[in-house]
């Protein structure tokens, strides 16, 4: 049985995986294959996006108490970082390599300094105010959706 | 409660760790000056010239950087914040600066009431500073957080503090004739492997286990390796410590070795993992990272080789590759992820539209940068065995840090620019 912090740790190393393959292909100007690879890392960002804010972060607000401090601020990262991959979508679309590598510089430290937040603080606290069984039910039921997005 | 770190209001504001980040590289140049006018100061590490250098480079710049890199940082990596991350970066900034430039004049130019005002002046601002940074960290969440960095931020505020007293120790010898219970120059080799090992080094590690797996998109550091290496090395450290009090020669010499190999260690992990990079075109800081871990490998078999040699140019040489080669190169690669991002970040934050990060900063500059960085550690590495070329090697330094102040003052500038046209940000107040 994974923590729920494995698991999301897992996912955003794979969502890195494949950042950096919609990064290679557009640097090599193959702009089809580049749109092919930003679509299935946008379909990964946003599945584990959803899957944090419609199940984790309320389950975080219950057992912490904390409504507008940590999650507030990681809802509104992840508004900053979805903007930033429409910039990105915008750049591909163009054609445009060197917007698409600045654009994809911006997302990707973004993307690290929350990623550094959520798993030093957010899940590791999801891990020890969560009762066992609540965390395997959450854990189930978000790997769950997170394999779904990826297969659809 | 109180939350952990991570609500806005714990960004510490963009000036505060800026101030750092473009008071050091002015450092950098003064100590290319000083090699350019100083005249044969790489002959020995023992001459007052290069005692200067060490300490504009030391303490002006990488102490700076990593001090304003921690004001940020600290939120991000240990949810926790410094109280009054302003007032804690404005007196430590200028009683710093001022401590630094006091200091290395004070041992260039032999002027002992100067050294040891400076002295005082940086040791007071570290106090300040590193009791704000505990606070901070006792008031952190308790996360169980699954990397080592909260714990080695620790240790290495721990070697920073046993640095701090050794070399104010010195500085109280050279100035008021304080008697040393050991000889004066072991008690500058502990300064120094203090200072490089258990501060600069388990910073750094501290921050790579982090850094270097998120931005560059490697695997993890082995966990076994992560969770020993900075005890590893404040042992070593405390060890070799008793070794030169107690004067027991053969535990000096393998505590010595037994450093030379944790840092080998670090450098080869990391160039190991980065030549793993899932990013298949390194970008030009990721090289200049990878430079620097070469160096650092260089630098300690040098090291290595003095312990056999008494020729003066050893250790001159390790200096060199270690602290402008190493500690230089990853501080310099690190410097250009940092600012940047910190503009774009503030702007953001603002609810501005922020330019992205290459218009923030080009790759272009950066490069020609960093060329100019490795011409001036090569021109170092040949002074050291051909004086005459030591001036030569001040003016390389001297334009290396002139042109990273002028890379980053631009970033600075850029962010203003951005914050004048004003253009909000669009779907900043859409809701999810």
């Amino acid at each position: 049985m994974n923590t729920i912090s494995e698991l999301m740790t897992h996912d955003h190393r794979d969502c890195d995986g494949i950042f950096a393959r919609a990064e290679e292909l557009a640097s090599d100007g193959d702009w089809a294959d580049a749109a092919a690879a930003l679509k299935k890392f946008a379909d990964a960002l946003n599945a584990h996006f959803d899957a944090e804010e419609s199940t984790l972060f309320p389950a975080f607000e219950q057992a912490t108490g904390m409504t507008q401090g940590p999650t507030m601020v990681m809802r509104h990262e992840h508004q900053n970082m979805r903007d930033t991959l429409a910039a990105l979508q915008y750049a591909l679309d163009k054609q445009d390599a060197d917007d698409f590598a600045g654009e994809a510089e911006t997302l990707l430290i973004m993307m690290q300094q929350h990623n550094m937040k959520e798993e030093s603080v957010i899940y590791p606290m999801l891990d020890s105010r969560l009762p066992g069984d609540e965390q395997e039910r959450l854990s189930a039921s978000v790997g769950k959706h997170l394999v779904e997005a990826r297969a659809a | 409660m109180m939350g952990p770190g991570l609500s806005y209001d714990d960004t510490p504001p963009f000036s505060a760790p800026v101030r750092f980040f473009l008071t050091a590289p002015l450092f950098g140049v003064v100590a290319g000056l000083t090699l350019l006018f100083g005249g044969e100061i790489l002959v020995s590490r023992w001459t007052p010239g290069a005692l200067a250098i060490t300490h504009l480079f030391a303490a002006g710049f990488m102490l700076q950087v990593m001090l304003g890199a921690l004001l940020q940082v600290m939120p991000v990596v240990a949810g926790a914040s410094m109280p009054a991350p302003l007032r804690i970066a404005g007196v430590t900034h200028v009683a710093m600066t001022l401590g630094t430039a006091g200091l290395a004049y004070g041992l260039g130019a032999g002027a002992p009431d100067v050294l040891l005002g400076g002295a005082v002046l940086l040791v007071g601002g570290l106090f300040v500073f590193l009791s704000a940074a505990a606070l901070g960290l006792s008031r952190g969440a308790r996360t169980g957080n699954n990397t080592r960095t909260p714990r080695d931020l620790r240790m290495a505020f721990a070697g920073l503090v046993v640095t701090a007293a050794l070399g104010f120790s010195l500085v109280l010898v050279l100035t008021r004739g304080l008697a040393l219970p050991v000889p004066l120059p072991t008690v500058v080799n502990l300064h120094a492997g203090w200072g490089w090992m258990g501060w600069a080094a388990v910073l750094l590690a501290a921050a790579s286990w982090v850094v270097v797996p998120m931005f560059q998109i490697t695997a993890a550091y082995p966990q076994r390796f992560t969770t020993l290496w900075a005890p590893a090395v404040t042992a070593t450290l405390v060890l070799w410590t008793l070794a030169e009090y107690f004067a027991i020669d053969t535990a000096r010499f393998i505590a010595i070795i037994a450093l030379g190999l944790l840092g080998a260690g670090y450098a080869g992990t990391t160039l190991y993992l980065q030549a793993h990079s899932r990013r298949s075109k390194p970008d030009t800081p990721f090289l200049a990272f990878r430079e620097a871990m070469y160096a650092a490998l260089a630098g300690v078999l040098v090291l290595v080789i003095s312990l056999w040699s008494d020729a003066d140019w050893w250790p001159i040489l390790a200096g060199v590759l270690i602290l402008h080669g190493g500690f230089g190169g990853t501080i310099t690669a690190m410097l250009y992820k940092i600012v940047p991002f910190l503009a774009w970040l503030h702007l953001t934050q603002a609810g501005l539209k922020a330019p992205n990060m290459k218009k923030l900063l080009p790759d272009t500059p950066i490069r020609r940068q960093l060329r100019v960085r490795s011409a001036s550690l090569a021109t170092l590495c040949l002074a050291v065995f051909v004086p005459i070329l030591a001036p030569v090697a001040g003016i390389v330094l001297a334009v290396e840090f002139g042109w990273l102040f002028a890379n980053l003052l631009r970033v600075v500038r850029a962010r203003r620019d951005a914050a004048k046209a004003a253009v909000p940000r669009p779907g900043s107040h859409a809701s999810t």
